[in-house]
């Protein structure tokens, strides 16, 4: 197996839209007058960029193997609903251990000034 | 629900949830995320898990939710961490909690009817 450590993906803009943040607080049990729940991050920017990494054919993450490990979100700021962001992945990491594949994940996103929002970073363990 | 802490004069926060695959599939909607390991008992059988699972996100949410509400809101938080330590499936009562671990930081737990916690090393950095 190729490792693909160092790769990067094209940048992917999304827009915050009400009728979803509203939907997703719903469903984590939160009112949506507080704002974008922090872990929105899941839909603006993992949910943006993990695809692109499962679509990879060199990247050959088997879906069916995956195990979402480890999860971590570092915001500069929340979220705000109506506005539009950018985000970008990359393999940070990608090795084999005892059978294992061990894929970190980053994605970085920004906000329409290209001010940093919000950093993923994501353990994805691959099982043999 | 926050509840004043008297010996450290700052917050902590609580909240127990017992998963349902209502809440289960709301989440698989909104969030995107529709791996059918959260949504098709068969095909999760299929795969060698007791049943539909819970999102690993799912919890995250609710832990960034409680881990907001010791922060003080959700435009405080700016780190969460966890690591996906155990599954949880409908009818798992989870409590979820969040304690003061000096300034700005919270130590978070998640841990299920059994006693068993679902999500381990999880931490939160806020702004004071």
């Amino acid at each position: 197996m190729i490792g693909v450590a160092g790769r990067t993906y094209p940048a992917v803009k999304i827009e915050i839209l009400a009728d979803r943040v509203a939907e997703f607080a719903r469903a984590i049990g939160v009112d949506p007058r507080d704002g974008v729940p922090p872990t929105y991050a899941a839909v603006y920017s993992l949910g943006v960029t993990a695809p692109q990494l499962f679509g990879d054919d060199e990247a050959a993450v088997d879906f069916s193997k995956l195990l979402h490990a480890e999860q971590e979100f570092e915001w500069k700021r929340q979220a705000r609903v109506g506005e539009s962001v950018v985000s970008r992945g990359r393999v940070a990491s990608d090795a084999s251990r005892r059978g294992m594949r061990f894929v970190t994940f980053e994605t970085d996103t920004t906000d329409e000034d290209g001010a940093p929002l919000c950093r993923s970073r994501t353990l994805f363990v691959v099982r043999s | 629900m926050p509840l004043a802490d008297p010996v450290r004069g700052s917050l902590m926060s609580e909240r127990r949830v017992t998963f349902t695959r209502e809440q289960i599939a709301a989440y698989a909607e909104a969030s995107g995320d529709h791996n059918p390991i959260h949504l098709d008992n068969d095909f999760a059988r299929s795969v060698g898990l007791p049943g539909v699972i819970a999102h690993g996100m799912l919890q995250m949410g609710i832990m960034a939710t409680v881990a907001a509400e010791a922060a003080g809101g959700p435009g405080r938080l700016r780190r969460l961490f966890v690591r996906f330590a155990g599954m949880v499936v409908p009818g798992d009562t989870v409590t979820f909690r969040a304690e003061p671990a000096g300034e700005g930081k919270l130590d978070l737990t998640a841990v299920n009817q059994r006693g068993e916690a679902v999500l381990t090393k999880a931490a939160a950095d806020y702004e004071p």
